[in-house]
């Protein structure tokens, strides 16, 4: 199994443990990960200032993934529904891909239309499958109440997604027990996180990561497993300024799924980057057997 | 007593047709105004003045002014919910996005966007990865980030049109 991968830009630039957890994870089940060298932005939030930008830009790492005639593998929402979007697009209009071709051509590059862009989970899941990466684990989960947050761009647009059902979704849920944690309800479950707000009112952003981050620890979860880079950054990196805005206190660990993978595959905390989350998250060691 | 007379706002039937060719917008005459989006927007239950039903409205009846003055158009999220779930495909989502580009050409736009495009003409991506990020990858035994071809990002800005938007001089070409 090998696939070219893109980690887009939040990931290097906030946490780089979803990286490294990506990194060893996917090795010790022998999927392969090729770095996308020169791949710069997907453009996503400048789409709805100026689509043609997000179109340039998308196609041009979906250029570079078909250069290397492998499916593109990538860790964010965002970066996944915008390549999805834009592959979607293009397929429609051949002249349009021309145009973009156009403007690639000078660096020699060329989208042919064939590449297909998957989420992480969507390895662990379709490709691999749930069976398999439970006959890789060593060790087991007990009593670990997770609320598992999917994010926005995974399950919505459903139609340019088409990862999951966006209103009763499975796929982390099934992922996250089969490392023997419980995938808790939690009515905010499907709510985005407020992210995508933060650079235009922090405070809205922040409120609604309160919302949630409240929700899921009212539910009676020890810890949030997300899948998104964004989510990840709102409910760990700001978990303390939301703490004393707030003047409240949730001490919710925050794990991304490849370090709960890691995790019951039985590497050790530091491998997988549990000593670099903000908010303390060895406190979900005592559940592993 | 004297009667007041209704007072009847101005409109403009214009507007929708301008709205109505950029992607994403084309079903907006098919909204019977039900409050699906309103009443499953995240931020909507946290902001008063935003109000995705009322959105649709306005643009249908082209109170330009409403729209764009304050930074109501700039608080979606994008989450898509209200996208989801709209019985009539109005694409709630995408029809902000197109009025946020209108706004654009009319020269209104928040000034957290012309941060983010400075940045993208920087750095070749939205958010910076600064050395001390780089570093830190280093120690942790991972390669350095994807450098991104700058003269690329810059050409394709120019190409756009993106970088009329930019605060950071960019050399004509």
């Amino acid at each position: 199994m090998k696939y070219s991968y893109f980690m887009g830009c939040q990931v290097p630039a906030r946490v780089n443990y979803c990286d490294l957890a990506v990194r060893r994870v996917t090795k010790a089940l022998g999927i392969e990960l090729i770095d996308l060298q020169d791949a710069g932005c997907c453009g996503c939030l400048l789409r709805s200032v100026n689509s043609k930008v997000t179109l340039a830009l998308s196609t041009r790492i979906m250029a570079l993934a078909d250069k290397n005639g492998l499916d593109l593998v990538v860790l964010c929402n965002s970066c996944f529904a915008t390549l999805r979007e834009v592959g979607n697009f293009l397929e429609e209009n051949p002249k349009l891909l021309m145009e973009v071709n156009e403007l690639l051509e000078t660096e020699g590059l060329k989208y042919k239309g064939k590449v297909e862009v998957k989420d992480i989970l969507q390895i662990f899941y379709d490709d691999y499958g749930v069976e398999k990466i439970r006959s890789e684990l060593t060790k087991s989960f007990k009593d670990l109440k997770v609320a598992v947050q999917y994010g926005c761009h995974l399950l919505r647009p459903s139609r340019i997604t088409k990862f999951d059902n966006p209103e009763v979704p499975h796929i982390l849920d099934e992922l996250v027990e089969a490392t023997g944690a419980k995938s808790i309800y939690w009515p905010l479950k499907l709510w985005c996180c407020g992210s995508t707000t933060l650079p235009t009112d922090d405070k809205l952003g922040m409120s609604l990561a309160r919302n949630k981050l409240m929700d899921a620890k009212e539910a009676g979860a020890d810890c949030i497993v997300t899948t998104c880079p964004s989510c990840q950054i709102s409910f760990d990196l700001l978990q303390p300024r939301i703490e004393k805005i707030y003047n409240e206190q949730y001490n919710l660990p925050i794990l991304y799924y490849p370090q709960l993978l890691g995790l019951a595959m039985d590497m050790s905390p530091e491998e997988v980057g549990l000593n670099l989350n903000r908010i303390e998250a060895e406190t979900i060691l005592k559940f592993l057997k | 007593m004297q009667k007041e007379a209704p007072k009847i706002f101005k409109v403009d039937p214009k507007f929708k047709h301008e709205l109505l060719k950029i992607t994403g917008a084309e079903k907006i005459m098919l909204c019977f105004q039900c409050g699906t989006c309103t009443a499953d927007c995240p931020v909507a239950l946290r902001v008063n003045e935003f109000r995705p039903r009322q959105i649709v409205e306005d643009a249908r009846l082209g109170l330009k002014e409403t729209l764009f003055s304050g930074d109501t158009l700039w608080l979606c999220t994008g989450c898509y919910t209200c996208y989801e779930r709209c019985p009539q495909d109005v694409k709630v989502t995408d029809m902000i996005a197109a009025l946020r580009t209108l706004a654009v050409k009319e020269g209104y736009i928040h000034p957290s966007f012309r941060m983010l495009i400075d940045s993208m003409a920087k750095n070749g991506y939205i958010y910076e990865i600064t050395d001390f990020e780089n570093e830190l990858r280093a120690d942790m035994g991972l390669p350095a980030a994807p450098k991104v071809n700058l003269d690329e990002v810059s050409k394709i800005m120019k190409k756009t049109g993106l970088n009329k938007l930019t605060g950071i001089t960019m050399e004509e070409g």
